[in-house]
């Protein structure tokens, strides 16, 4: 069944905000829950100059469900207490969408994420680009990524990532 | 004014912290390293594999193009218009066989020859097209590895590797026929020197994911070659045992040959540094932007034999494993600022771990030595002119 439009922008829309709230408040769980419950969930984070040249290689590339999983094992076991933390903040914006099938749409949105190193709390920009997903939607009205991509105009970054874009 | 002096410490362990910090001396840096007697890797040819293909960098804020010719020669230009030096091409990679500069349309073939310039009757008596390729510095390959040089003195590329040359060779597959898999750039807050001194030195006690997947490395050799201390690492690689925390296991799996030598780095003097690590080739092509700042264009290569599934084996090892984000580097990076920060303090920073005498310099260390960026460091001195204090 396809969805009315208004439901749609509004399922859309709450899974980008969640997604957003998840890694500003550094919620990885939260993050990981927000992808499909399914084997080809898949994350990439890459340099749209890469993609430009169809260079597939990413500062990302979490092409399956166990790859997303030990994302969250990085980050909050294997990196713990190794680096400078910092705050981010991600502003998300829907340029476009379509249903695709009863049970899938596409979206496509830009992003910007501010980046507040704890040790100088200095804000600066880490990095601007669009967000092209893939969403899975389910009975409920509900929504989550099927895949996602961080593509990045920012391609030299200011800082290493710690947390995803 | 009088050149930038530093007086340095008598032990060949101790280099003085302000070496870091002082834009005075960065600026002879410039004048000295970048622009003196040194060979810079810029890139290697399979990033540009096809005829046409063309790449931009800057490198120690001197501008180049490398661009491959019709007939398939690599060839490495300075990346401005001989008429009034207008930065010539723009794009950071593409493929052309002319390039032309906008502001008084003169064109350029991809062998840097001038090949039309508009109204050339009003130029100074005399003119010749001839006269006007585009500049070139000197530049050389080394198993597909580009390298510049700025200075007409500087010794030919076999004698500047020396021995390093036979683990870059072996890095780079054995035979430097590699395939490009994409970049990851970044920008650290770190001088250039800080970067060098802490990329490719093993530090596993910072590294939480080799405990984890019970990967306290093999045994190894580390050695430097040549008076400017380039260092090589060459060492077997157990794969990780155990249970492992990781559910993907192929981010640490080893498909390729080697296994006698699953990991090398060669780090050369004064920013490149190397890496082979599992099925990783890495090759990080970093420049100074300033005394604070570095950045570093990480590479990343498969082999042109690969089959699809080494292709994308090395795809999905290379994305995450190594550089700025990576599963057992990202530390690294962070290790870079605060270093950075920290040598903003007086006095000096001693190394330990591998120093047997203070008062000499060695050439062959264990793996996980700090002492084998010792002999660079003494190179460093000499060519900045600094004078050792006496013991």
């Amino acid at each position: 069944m396809m969805l009315s439009p208004t439901k749609l922008e509004c399922a859309l829309d709450r899974l980008l905000l969640a997604d957003a709230n998840a890694l500003d408040s550094k919620d990885m769980t939260g993050w990981l829950t927000n992808y499909a419950e399914e084997e080809q969930a898949s994350y990439y984070c890459r340099a749209a100059e890469n993609t430009e040249h169809n260079l597939e290689l990413g500062f990302m590339f979490d092409d399956c469900r166990a790859r997303l999983e030990d994302r969250v094992t990085y980050v909050t076991e294997i990196w713990a207490g190794t680096f400078q933390d910092y705050r981010t903040r991600h502003f998300v914006q829907r340029v476009s969408h379509r249903q695709v099938d009863a049970s899938t749409a596409e979206a496509m949105s830009n992003f910007s994420v501010f980046m507040t190193p704890m040790d100088t709390g200095v804000t600066q920009i880490l990095a601007a680009g669009r967000y092209l997903d893939m969403v899975r939607l389910s009975g409920d009205g509900r929504a989550k990524f099927l895949s996602r991509r961080a593509e990045l105009d920012t391609s030299v970054l200011p800082r290493y990532l710690v947390y995803p874009i | 004014m009088a050149d930038a002096t530093l007086t340095w410490p008598k032990n060949y362990n101790e280099v003085p912290k302000a070496a870091f910090t002082r834009s005075d001396l960065y600026l002879e840096e410039i004048k000295r390293i970048f622009h003196g007697p040194e060979w810079h890797p810029v890139a290697h040819e399979s990033e540009l594999p096809n005829p046409g293909d063309f790449r931009t960098i800057r490198l120690a804020g001197i501008p180049l193009l490398i661009s491959r010719d019709e007939g398939g020669e690599v060839r490495v230009f300075y990346n401005a218009c001989s008429h009034r030096s207008n930065q010539l091409e723009t794009a950071v990679m593409g493929n052309k066989t002319e390039f032309e500069c906008p502001y008084h349309r003169w064109l350029f073939s991809a062998k840097g020859e001038l090949v039309g310039c508009p109204n050339p009757r009003e130029f100074v008596p005399g003119f010749d097209k001839a006269d006007y390729p585009l500049g070139q510095p000197r530049f050389d390959l080394f198993y597909g590895l580009i390298f510049v040089t700025f200075s007409a003195e500087t010794e030919p590329l076999d004698q500047f590797l020396g021995e390093a040359g036979e683990t870059l060779r072996e890095l780079m597959a054995g035979d430097g026929r590699l395939k490009l898999l994409g970049y990851q750039k970044v920008r650290y807050d770190s001088n250039w020197k800080g970067y060098n001194d802490n990329d490719g030195y093993h530090a596993p006690l910072l590294h939480a994911a080799f405990k984890m997947l019970n990967w306290q490395g093999g045994k190894g050799r580390q050695y430097t070659a040549t008076k400017r201390g380039h260092v090589c690492f060459e060492s077997a690689l157990s794969v990780a045992s155990g249970p492992s925390v990781l559910k993907d296991k192929d981010l640490i799996a080893f498909k390729g040959q080697d296994p006698s030598v699953g990991s090398r780095i060669v780090q050369l003097f004064p920013t490149f540094v190397s890496t082979k690590h599992l099925d990783v080739i890495n090759l990080r092509f970093a420049t100074p932007i300033d005394a604070e700042t570095t950045e570093v264009h990480y590479a990343y290569f498969a082999h042109q034999n690969d089959d699809a599934d080494m292709l994308r084996h090395r795809l999905r090892q290379s994305s995450n494993l190594l550089g700025p984000c990576g599963l057992i580097s990202m530390e690294d990076a962070s290790i870079f600022h605060r270093i950075h920060i920290g040598s903003h303090t007086p006095g000096n920073a001693i190394f330990q771990k591998g120093v047997r005498d203070p008062a000499k310099l060695e050439s062959e260390f264990s793996q996980n030595d700090e002492s084998g960026n010792l002999p660079r460091w003494e190179y460093y001195r000499s060519v900045m002119g600094f004078e050792r204090a006496q013991a």
